[in-house]
C-alpha cells in the first residue's frame, strides 16, 4: 500500500497583539489564551500570554502599542472548534486597583496568509446604577470568572456589557495536510487586512 | 435504488451515521463572527439568529441557533457582539444551502425588549472569509400602531420565523427598513472536488 494519506492536519499560527485603542483608558496591559475544541491540541509554541504594561504616547496618535508575540501550532482531525483567541485587556482606575478594561475574542484565520483583525472590546455592566456606583467605589468591577466564557455562544443571552475599545492583531498562518484531507480553504490571502475597522476619528 | 439506500441509512446507528457521513458526504464548515450591528434608532441591541438548511443537509456538531449578548456601545454607533458562530454540516446535495436569520431586538433600561428588524443572508458558497452586510427590516402595522410604538414601545412582530428567510407570503407585509448587521464567516469545504462541484 502507498504511505498512508494522513489523518491529522497541522494549524501554525505566528504574529502579535499590535496595539489597542481605547479612548477613556491608559496604562494598560493584555492576556492572551487560545480556546480550542476536544478535537484540537497544541503541539509547539505558548498558549498564553501576559504583556507588558502600556501607556499613551505623547504626541498626537495617542497609541497603545503593545508588539507582543504570538506563537502556537496546534494538530487537529477536524476543524470544528477551531482555535479562537481570547483577549482580556486590564489597566488601572482611579483608586489604583487593576480593574478589567476589556474582553475580546476572535477566530484565527484559517486561509494561509497574512492577515490583520481588529477586535471590539467589552466588559459587563452591573445592573443597576446603585450596582454601578458600588462596584466602581469599592474597585470591584463586573468581570469574568474564567475569560474562556467569552469564546463560547452559549449562556450569552443574560448578560449586558459595554464595548468600549479595539485591539489590533496582525497574524501569520500556516496550515500542512489541509488540502491532503479534502478541505478547501479559499484563495490564499496575502496581506489581507479584514475585520471591522474602528470608527472614524481613532488611529488605526 | 436511492430511496432504499437513504432508508437503510437512516436505520443505521448515530456512530456509523457519522462515520458514513464523513467518508461519503461533502462538508461544510462554517466558522465566524457575528460582528455587531449599526444604522438602528436604539443603541442597547442584541440579536436572535439561528440558521435554516435544506432536506439534504445534516448538522454534525454546533448550535444551530442562539442569542448574544446585550450591548451598548460607547465608542461610535456600532454595537458589537463578536458572537461566535461554528457549525459543521454535512450534505448529500446543494439545495437548501445554509441561510442564517437574524432578529435585532434593543432592550431598555427597564428591560423591556423591543423588535428593531429581521434579516437573512445565505452562508456565502466559495471557501475563504467573507464580509457579509445584512440588511433588516421590521414590520409597520397600521397607523395606530405606529403611533403606539412610538409613544409606548412594541409593535408587530411575525407569528412565524420562517416568514424571515422564505418569500412565501411575503407581499402581505408592509415594512419599513432598520439597520444593517455585520458578520464575518469563513467557510472551509470538503471534498466538493470530489463530486464536481465547482465554487
Amino acid at each position: 500500500m502507498a504511505a498512508a494519506s494522513p489523518s491529522v492536519f497541522l494549524l501554525m499560527v505566528n504574529g502579535q497583539v499590535e496595539s489597542a485603542q481605547f479612548p477613556e483608558h491608559d496604562d494598560l496591559y493584555c492576556k492572551y489564551c487560545f480556546v480550542y475544541g476536544q478535537d484540537w491540541a497544541p503541539t509547539a509554541g505558548l498558549e498564553e500570554g501576559i504583556s507588558q504594561i502600556t501607556s499613551k504616547s505623547l504626541d498626537a496618535r495617542r497609541a497603545l502599542v503593545w508588539n507582543f508575540p504570538i506563537d502556537v501550532t496546534f494538530k487537529s482531525t477536524n476543524p470544528y472548534g477551531w482555535p479562537q483567541i481570547v483577549l482580556s485587556v486590564y489597566g488601572p482606575d482611579v483608586f489604583g486597583n487593576d480593574v478589567v478594561r476589556g474582553y475580546g475574542a476572535v477566530h484565527v484565520p484559517f486561509s494561509p496568509g497574512r492577515h490583520k483583525r481588529t477586535v471590539p472590546m467589552f466588559v459587563p455592566e452591573s445592573t443597576s446604577k446603585l450596582q454601578k456606583f458600588t462596584s466602581w467605589f469599592m474597585g470591584r468591577r463586573p468581570e469574568y470568572t474564567d475569560p474562556k466564557v467569552v469564546a463560547q455562544g452559549e449562556g450569552r443571552e443574560v448578560t449586558r456589557v459595554r464595548s468600549q475599545g479595539f485591539v489590533t492583531l496582525l497574524f501569520n498562518v500556516v496550515t500542512k495536510d489541509m488540502r491532503k484531507l479534502g478541505y478547501d480553504t479559499g484563495p490564499p490571502d496575502t496581506q489581507g487586512v479584514s475585520g471591522h475597522s474602528p470608527p472614524q476619528g481613532l488611529p488605526t | 435504488m436511492i430511496t432504499t439506500a437513504a432508508s437503510w441509512f437512516e436505520k443505521t446507528s448515530l456512530e456509523s451515521q457519522v462515520l458514513l457521513l464523513t467518508w461519503a458526504m461533502a462538508e461544510v464548515h462554517v466558522i465566524g463572527q457575528i460582528m455587531g450591528a449599526t444604522g438602528f434608532s436604539e443603541s442597547s441591541l442584541f440579536c436572535k439568529w439561528g440558521v435554516h438548511t435544506g432536506a439534504a443537509w445534516k448538522l454534525l456538531s454546533g448550535v444551530r441557533e442562539g442569542q448574544t449578548q446585550v450591548d451598548t456601545p460607547q465608542i461610535g454607533d456600532m454595537a458589537y457582539w463578536s458572537h461566535p458562530i461554528d457549525l459543521h454540516f454535512a450534505t448529500k446535495g446543494l439545495q437548501g444551502w445554509p441561510r442564517l436569520h437574524l432578529q435585532v431586538w434593543s432592550q431598555d433600561s427597564f428591560g423591556r425588549c423591543q423588535l428593531e428588524g429581521y434579516g437573512f443572508c445565505h452562508v456565502p458558497s466559495s471557501p475563504g472569509t467573507h464580509q457579509l452586510d445584512c440588511p433588516t427590516w421590521r414590520p409597520l402595522g397600521s397607523w395606530r400602531e405606529q403611533l403606539a410604538r412610538a409613544f409606548v414601545g412594541g409593535g408587530p412582530q411575525l407569528l412565524h420565523g420562517d416568514a424571515i428567510y422564505s418569500g412565501a407570503d411575503r407581499y402581505r407585509l408592509h415594512t419599513a427598513a432598520g439597520g444593517t448587521v455585520h458578520l464575518e464567516l469563513g467557510l472551509l469545504l470538503r471534498h466538493f472536488d470530489r463530486y464536481g462541484v465547482e465554487c
